[in-house]
């Protein structure tokens, strides 16, 4: 077990370093220039001079190699330096933004969790019938619409027809619970609702599988009620990849919620990304982009040492 | 995650199957899974659209009535006009064109080469799986929008830009299962018996593998469809994809939808209402065909 | 009743009168209410469509930056809130300028102090001039060349302030109302020149009170204004909201006042719709026009011909009258703002290429043009554009099916503003781009330097030494009737030659509560954002 998980450890390093250099690279290969887009505004008279004097003091004059380097030894240091954009501290940006990120993440995972486990339960445990029919039907509907199309039109019914409109500033739950909720509660559902789709899915499909075990076979043979066996024998296996499914999405839901955030208008990290990299801002791109892989990476991480506790073939291979 | 697949063996005990004609086959898979068969029926009709727009269409989906902006739907444009007073269902049906192409191209293209990319990275074992595998590793650590966004930026909007943009992201997604699978071939123990008695490496691997890989591979094909298309709506949103005048749903969507939704709501739900149906319709076929496929999923 | 009427005939008349005066009253419209009187108190709640890179005017040429800060400050001139452009001062009380033209005096109003409690002086107006004009190392001032004419800055004492200019100069009047010229304390600059970014000290009608980046702006009263009783307001807080239709939800369900900048028509009918006399819409023509560059470096756009056919294609009244209500782009003009003075008037634009009421005429020399030019069935062209929704994309479809019309297969490319910047701007990579000059004011200085050969604002890469001998006589001719000859003679020059293709002006509709009063939206979404003679009429 300590060999595997040194050389599970050991792997995230050429991970995340190639996760740099890509985004590095990417950043870069991308036409366009921050200083150019800085003194432009929008539609300003550009100096030569002072964009030459702006190129140095961003450091951009340097060379790749020696950029990439000053920005990756300061990374280890947790240092992710300045944006190009704003000049203040990428970490101070990223801490304004991640409180209302964070909340979204948990919210839709909770939200999924307590929706997806029972109804895929259900569908699983009634194959082929109604009921099966309408939870896959109203599950493939979380995936197959698109959320921010739904999300305006939620909104904009709302507007029409009771004059209301969600709040524009983000208020911590505990400092004011409601203004909170009503700023959240759509962009929950709409990101818990696919989140639950995809959950759902999952858990049916594994739990088909696992209930067609041998050994649960033997558990119907020998008369044991349904209840019982799915949730103490089947379930326990078939959580192994739901669990993983959740894990690898909630990963996903701190960086990559960018529609959502823009279309309800959350001042949160997808949205601060997408901007950033429109603006060309390098420092935050590159920051940010390593921060949501390292966290990918750790969460996969678990997942794994998780597998390989309950499964010792893995541990050997 | 890795979900296994059976191997695909013959048994002894078996009793002899009648052959089923293809006819059979087909209304055997509409009887026992409607869901499926509705799906495909979506996926057939959206193709037939696309086929023959041309002659379907009673409109240029470019050129507009400028004397009829915004119109309401009526006999004359049977799902009203939008701002340039184009006839929506006209634009509508090209856009199954586009919805199809980028769908198709997209899933296909990174569903093959990340199936390609496990079975050779499972096959040749050691170094190469080790590097490949850290390869798809950093492709999949790497947040996907943004990926695409990025591709989008370097390539420039252009329509296959965007389906590059969108395969990328796909390929390590793939690539993961398709190698599982593979890896799950290689080890049981009936290929090591083939190869023992020295079978060609090829033979085992055309054989033997491609087969057993098949089915995640259709799975994971009809899965990413309907991804795809909602990609391009989400990129044609941030502005990085199809652009008008093209008749791209997507475009449609992100562009009507918010702006026009109350003076035009047919602007804004008719192209959200086909992009809905034609990822339903691939999920739904994929769902079922993935029950069908997979022997420990039938009933029994 | 009635019956006792009858008895008391002049009870009667008296009664009828009175109840005709009282209908009369009722009946009366707003105007007769414009002697309302000014209510105190109130925060104002404003929409934003972006957010600025940094909070110093001089350093930004956003919208989103000025719409910020302004009511933090104060400049030296102002354009008059109601009475765009006239030219009034703020910190300057009085100004005269030397018979030679080349030196400006200004006299700095007395008793004016900073939200620090220090008295603003010439010299931090000495200051912050001095870092728009020659900034230090580090520190961009954006619009750095409109002062070039400026050779020094003198203050003889603590009152006044002198500029020497190296030639005459028919704008820096203009410039200096520019709304980004704000004041600074000197203290600070000498200290830091780029403390303003992130830091707020003015002497404005408002203090600053808190910025939580990505989301809210928060100012309050300041009451040691200078101008008496001002400002009415308790404060602001300004939103930070890049969705139009959030922002329209917003002032829909009353939790912003007003947005500052514009709605698409679309919107404006709906908020109109839901809300009937609760809010009021202004109409403004602005400071800013949408045309199609061409390079005109690049075969086969080299050719006047090509380019003279591409112009004469557009049917740009047919475009008004469809672009209005999609993108707000309405007016016809070329360089300068039409119903500005200096524009050409209708009727001399009618007997201009491009500009001829016979749309089937013009399109039709269009194609002979084409086919003269070895084009008889048209090419491929890829346009270039921003990949912003309003108005740039919509315009861009229209212009595209135009050409169809003749032929010209043209492939729509928006970008990013990065890449259109680096493609439109630094490397001239493209064959025709989507182009929108927008300023804060009308001063033919702005507009038709872009027509200068080497000029950074000279996307188009144009290059005729009439139009840069003009140009250098416009800037120094201080006539009005003058300088407005030599500017309409420029933009012949242009439509004759097709250096440039036209598009339209832009019109923008701005949105408020009627409860939000004294507030005149100017043609630009630049000035009168100080907000100091705004008030509530209820919270």
């Amino acid at each position: 077990m300590r060999v595997y998980l040194a050389k599970r450890i050991l792997l995230i390093v050429p991970t995340l370093l190639g996760v740099a250099s890509l985004v590095f690279v990417i950043m870069r290969v991308i036409p366009g220039d921050v200083a150019l887009l800085i003194l432009g505004g929008d539609s300003g008279q550009i100096d030569r001079a002072q964009l030459a004097a702006m190129h140095h003091r961003l450091g951009l004059d340097q060379p790749l190699v020696v950029q990439f380097g000053t920005w990756l030894w300061a990374a280890l240091h947790f240092d992710f330096g300045a944006s190009l954009w704003t000049g203040r501290p990428v970490v101070e940006e990223l801490l304004v933004r991640l409180p209302l990120s964070l909340e979204l993440a948990i919210l839709a995972t909770i939200v999924a969790v307590v929706l997806a486990i029972p109804f895929g339960m259900l569908a699983a445990m009634r194959q082929d019938s109604w009921l099966d029919y309408v939870i896959r039907v109203i599950s493939i509907g979380g995936l197959a619409i698109p959320s921010f199309w739904a999300g305006i039109l939620v909104i904009l019914f709302l507007v029409i027809n009771f004059g209301w409109g969600p709040p524009l500033e983000f208020t911590p739950p505990w400092v004011d619970p409601w203004a909170n909720f009503q700023q959240m509660v759509w962009p929950v559902v709409t990101v818990g609702y696919r989140y639950a789709a995809v959950t759902t899915r999952m858990t049916r499909s594994t739990l088909l599988e696992v209930m067609r075990e041998d050994y649960i076979r033997t558990a119907w043979a020998k008369g044991l009620a349904e209840r019982v066996i799915v949730i103490r024998h089947a379930l326990k296996n078939a959580m192994l990849p739901v669990i993983t499914l959740i894990g690898t999405e909630f990963a996903f839901l701190i960086g990559g919620l960018v529609v959502t955030e823009t279309v309800f208008t959350l001042n949160g990290v997808g949205r601060f990304v997408v901007d950033a990299v429109a603006h060309r801002d390098y420092p935050v791109v590159q920051a940010l982009v390593f921060v949501i892989a390292f966290g990918f990476v750790i969460v996969n991480l678990l997942i794994d040492l998780t597998y390989a506790w309950f499964d010792p073939r893995i541990r050997y291979r | 995650m890795s979900v296994q697949y059976p191997l695909v063996e013959a048994s002894a005990s078996a009793p002899l199957a009648q052959r089923l004609t293809r006819g059979d086959q087909v209304v055997k898979f509409i009887r026992t899974k409607p869901l499926g068969a509705a799906g495909a029926a979506v996926i057939l009709a959206m193709m037939f659209v696309a086929a023959f727009a041309g002659t379907l269409a009673r409109y240029d989906p470019y050129q507009g009535d400028y004397s009829l902006q915004f119109a309401r739907p009526s006999t004359e444009h049977w799902l009203g006009t939008d701002e340039f007073g184009r006839d929506l269902l006209t634009r509508i049906m090209y856009g199954a064109r586009i919805a199809l192409f980028v769908g198709f191209t997209a899933s296909f293209t990174g569903c093959t080469l990340g199936a390609l990319l496990g079975v050779l990275s499972a096959y040749w074992g050691g170094t190469v799986d080790l590097l490949l595998e850290r390869l798809m590793d950093i492709l999949l650590a790497f947040p996907q929008l943004i990926l695409a966004l990025a591709i989008a930026s370097i390539l420039g909007p252009a329509i296959q830009n965007v389906v590059v943009a969108i395969a990328i992201p796909i390929v390590p997604r793939v690539a993961r299962v398709v190698r599982a699978t593979a890896l799950s071939v290689k080890e049981h123990q009936y290929v090591e018996a083939v190869q023992a008695l020295g079978a060609q490496r090829k033979r085992v691997v055309f054989q033997h593998i491609v087969p057993n890989v098949m089915t995640p591979y259709i799975i994971m094909l009809t899965a990413q469809f309907g991804g795809a298309i909602l990609a391009e709506a989400a990129l044609s949103y941030l502005g990085l994809g199809t652009a008008d005048p093209t008749p791209s749903w997507g475009l449609m969507l992100s562009g009507s939808a918010p702006l026009y939704a109350e003076k035009a709501p047919w602007m804004a739900v008719f192209p959200g209402v086909a992009i809905s149906l034609g990822v339903f319709g691939f999920n739904l076929f994929g769902d079922s065909l993935r029950d069908a496929l997979d022997p420990k999923l039938r009933r029994g | 009743m009635a019956a006792g009427f009858r008895h008391h005939p002049r009870l009667f008349t008296a009664a009828v009168l009175a109840l005709l005066v009282a209908w009369a009253l009722m009946a009366t419209p707003a105007a007769v209410q414009a002697a309302e009187t000014p209510r105190r108190g109130g925060i104002l709640l404003a929409a934003i469509a972006a957010e600025p890179p940094s909070l110093d005017p001089h350093q930004e040429s956003t919208f989103a930056n000025i719409q910020l800060v302004a009511p933090f400050y104060s400049t030296l001139l102002q354009f008059d809130p109601y009475n765009f452009p006239k030219i009034i001062g703020d910190v300057a009380t009085e100004w005269k300028v030397a018979p030679d033209g080349r030196t400006y005096t200004f006299k700095i109003r007395q008793g004016i102090r900073f939200h620090d409690g220090s008295p603003l002086t010439a010299a931090d107006v000495k200051a912050s001039y001095d870092k728009i004009v020659a900034p230090p190392d580090g520190v961009r001032s954006i619009r750095k060349t409109a002062y070039s004419v400026i050779e020094r800055i003198e203050t003889p004492d603590s009152a006044t302030v002198v500029f020497k200019l190296r030639s005459v100069s028919a704008s820096l009047l203009a410039n200096l109302a520019s709304p980004w010229n704000v004041i600074y304390p000197k203290k600070y600059l000498d200290k830091d020149p780029n403390y303003f970014r992130s830091n707020v000290v003015g002497s404005g009608p408002f203090k600053f009170k808190s910025y939580v980046h990505g989301s809210t702006l928060e100012g309050e009263r300041n009451p040691d204004y200078f101008v008496k009783d001002r400002p009415y307001l308790d404060g602001f807080k300004f939103f930070i909201s890049t969705e139009t239709s959030v922002r329209a939800a917003a002032i829909r369900s009353g939790r912003a006042y007003i947005e500052f900048r514009d709605f698409p028509l679309a919107e404006v009918e709906a908020i109109k719709k839901q809300l009937g006399d609760k809010v009021v819409v202004q109409e403004t023509p602005v400071t800013a026009s949408w045309n199609i560059t061409i390079n005109n470096r690049l075969k086969p756009f080299s050719d006047i011909r090509v380019r003279k056919a591409l112009s004469l294609a557009i049917d740009r009244y047919t475009m008004s009258r469809v672009l209005y209500p999609i993108n707000g782009l309405k007016l016809l003009g070329i360089a300068l703002r039409p119903g500005s003075e200096w524009a050409m008037s209708a009727a001399e634009l009618e007997k201009l290429p491009g500009f001829g009421r016979d749309a089937d005429r013009s399109r039709a020399e269009a194609k002979r043009l084409l086919a003269e030019a070895g084009f008889p069935n048209g090419f491929k062209v890829v346009l270039k554009n921003r990949n912003i929704r309003l108005p740039y994309l919509d315009f861009a479809v229209f212009v595209i099916q135009e050409w169809r019309k003749i032929g010209i297969e043209v492939e729509h490319r928006p970008l990013e503003t990065a890449a259109w910047f680096a493609d439109g701007q630094d490397t001239g990579n493209f064959e025709l781009m989507v182009t929108p000059p927008v300023r804060f004011m009308d001063d033919p200085d702005l507009w038709v330097n872009m027509f200068v050969t080497g000029d950074t604002e000279n996307w188009g890469r144009m290059s005729d030494p009439r139009l840069d001998d003009l140009f250098k006589r416009q800037t120094q001719t201080l006539d009005p009737v003058e300088r407005k000859k030599l500017v309409n003679e420029m933009e012949r020059i242009v439509v004759d030659n097709a250096y440039l293709i036209p598009g339209l002006w832009w019109t923008r509709n701005m949105v408020h509560w009627a409860k939000v009063k004294n507030y005149v939206a100017p043609p630009n979404y630049y000035s009168n954002q100080k907000l100091q003679d705004v008030w509530l009429a209820e919270d």
